[in-house]
């Protein structure tokens, strides 16, 4: 079954190729050029003296140029749209295809029964996939490194492309298009279906990633007394003093500032209940597409 | 009766449902190893179901059908192993080559004669490199009848192998499958609704109407219990002998085809009788254009053994 299932999916394993040299080209030249700068700017001298409290003019200018505005708002919609585009094209030829053509006919007929070529097919796809993920999330892990020590990892490009996003995301979108593809019994169908179902279920994560749904939010209040001019949400160190911390909400409560943020250390927690929701939708598809088809009896 | 072991096929009261419809129910034959069995019936009357559930893509919901001796059971290798399938309109994978086909069927299979493959595709002047989409209709049939004959399985179920074909293509395919099944000793089930390119070929029939068996038997001894009567009018159906299949009225005379053995009649003739042999398509025509009965596949068991 390993030949049959590279056959049939080596095209995709070869565009698959091709979008991590992409990745890997991207990732090697702005990250050498961002990692320059970095230096340039003297933002380890500065990071390392004063925990950032002293260098808001060169962390602001920086993250100017490469996040907010800067060349991340380029990579920020593929890093979302990829896993769940590649998912789909992946996904819903898996079955869909073989129900609309007819050859499960002849693939079903062969010596190997139908569970077993299902479940070999999937084990090795997704291991490809698994692996396709962890190399893009790995380039765009490095590639991101000096922004991750002076911004917040919840934001989106670092959020969608680092830890488990990616990865669980693609996941998420091949699982419900294979899913789809033996429901439907055809390719385009499943893909479009599976496309709103991804679609839907990406928007609330989206939702979510502004995590006051998710976690209760971590407070802080600062004194403020004439108006507190540069306290703001968007400034490039957070109004809580501390670099990674990800500030959505600032209210006035009397003489103080209500600061609602998210700390640094709740990336892994997020990654968890986002990436951990991508992945039960499609790994639960794939099993019960496995458990549809073995139980089906016409 | 011979025993199970020299049957290549036995179904015992098969049935298969489709939610509330029945697709074929209460199909009963036995067929010897290495017959050319021919499956005949109009559209939707169960002859895809019989050979799904023969091949072991589909699970029986009542009764049983077994292969030389055991049981088909849906999807499990021991079933698939023992029956090569060509599916109606003989699926290929389109982007593959010949040789990526046979590539698969030698994956897929503990045993592929890759041997017998290449040489057909030789004989047959197919390059192994050409891409399956490339092929022309009869050469996709070509090498999908390879791909069954390769794997090398004691008996091969061939649904409307030559339905898409034209008229020399349909030729070769089925000399095709004729040689191999002589060379091998292979049982061979074609499924068709074209009666006249079974007739030469099959020495087994089976008569499909309605998800219902008509008629099952070794061909030759179907022929030799029933017969055409030509009567003077009017006689009663109850009037003749054996069983009536069918039967034409004209001004002056009836002729019926009856399942009935040449002794029954002797013992009903009377004068101005006129007795002649059947054919093989006025016997197919007759149980396909009857209406299904219930307990057809009896009365035309007991014509048979009668």
């Amino acid at each position: 079954m390993t030949w049959v299932t590279w056959r049939q999916h080596r095209t995709q394993a070869i565009v698959c190729l091709a979008l991590v040299c992409v990745t890997a080209a991207y990732a090697i030249v702005a990250g050498t050029w961002m990692r320059a700068t970095f230096s340039d700017d003297g933002l380890p001298a500065c990071l390392a003296r004063s925990g950032g409290a002293g260098c808001t003019a060169a962390i602001t200018s920086f993250v100017d140029e490469f996040s907010r505005g800067g060349i991340n708002s380029i990579i920020n919609l593929p890093l979302i749209a990829i896993p769940g585009l590649l998912g789909l094209v992946v996904g819903a030829p898996l079955l869909g295809q073989e129900l609309e053509r007819g050859t499960w006919a002849l693939a079903w007929s062969q010596t190997v029964p139908r569970t077993r070529w299902l479940t070999a097919k999937l084990g090795l796809v997704t291991g490809g996939l698994v692996l396709f993920g962890a190399v893009v999330t790995a380039l765009m892990t490095w590639y991101h490194a000096p922004l991750d020590r002076v911004t917040s990892r919840s934001e989106p490009l670092p959020f969608n492309g680092e830890g488990l996003m990616f990865t669980a995301s693609l996941l998420c979108a091949f699982g419900v298009a294979v899913l789809a593809g033996l429901l439907l019994r055809n390719v385009i169908g499943a893909m479009v279906v599976a496309y709103v179902a991804w679609d839907i279920l990406t928007g609330l994560v989206l939702l979510m990633g502004g995590p006051i749904h998710v976690l209760s939010p971590a407070t802080m209040r600062i004194p403020c007394a004439n108006g507190c001019p540069g306290v703001t949400t968007g400034s490039a160190v957070p109004a809580t003093g501390h670099l990674g911390d990800f500030v959505y909400g600032i209210t006035r409560s009397g003489h103080e500032l209500v600061v609602s943020y998210l700390p640094a250390n709740q990336f892994w927690t997020l990654q968890f209940i986002q990436g951990g929701l991508y992945l039960a939708v499609g790994l639960a598809s794939l099993g019960i597409a496995v458990w549809v088809l073995n139980r089906r009896t016409t | 009766m011979t025993h199970d072991g020299a049957l290549a096929l036995r179904a015992d009261r098969l049935g298969k449902r489709y939610g509330q419809t029945w697709g074929l129910r209460d199909c009963t034959f036995a067929v010897p190893a290495g017959s050319i069995v021919g499956l005949v019936g109009p559209n939707g009357a169960g002859k895809t179901t019989l050979l799904a559930l023969t091949v072991g893509l589909l699970a029986p919901s009542e009764g049983q059908i077994a292969v030389f001796g055991e049981p088909s059971r849906a999807h499990t290798a021991a079933t698939l192993a023992r029956v090569s399938y060509l599916a109606q309109d003989h699926p290929l994978y389109r982007g593959f080559s010949v040789a990526d086909m046979f590539h698969l069927g030698r994956s897929m299979n503990q045993r592929w004669d890759q041997a017998l493959a290449e040489q057909r595709m030789d004989t047959l002047g197919i390059s192994l490199q050409r891409k399956v989409k490339t092929l022309s209709g009869g050469q996709q049939a070509q090498v999908a009848l390879t791909m069954a004959l390769a794997k090398r399985a004691p008996l091969l179920v061939l649904d409307e192998p030559v339905a898409s074909l034209d008229p020399i293509a349909r030729l070769d395919l089925m000399r095709d499958v004729m040689g191999a099944a002589v060379g091998s000793g292979l049982t061979v089930v074609i499924a068709s609704h074209v009666i006249s390119e079974l007739e030469r070929l099959c020495d087994y029939l089976i008569v499909l109407a309605g998800g219902r068996l008509q008629l099952a038997g070794p061909v030759d001894d179907l022929l030799a219990a029933h017969h055409l009567l030509t009567v003077p009018r009017p006689v009663p159906d109850t009037g003749l002998p054996g069983t009536v299949i069918s039967r034409t009225d004209s001004d002056r005379h009836s002729t019926a085809l009856v399942a009935a053995g040449l002794g029954q009649l002797a013992e009903a003739e009377r004068p101005g009788w006129r007795t002649d042999p059947v054919s093989f398509d006025q016997l197919v025509l007759a149980y396909l254009q009857r209406p299904p009965v219930t307990d057809h596949s009896r009365l035309a068991q007991s014509a048979v053994t009668s």
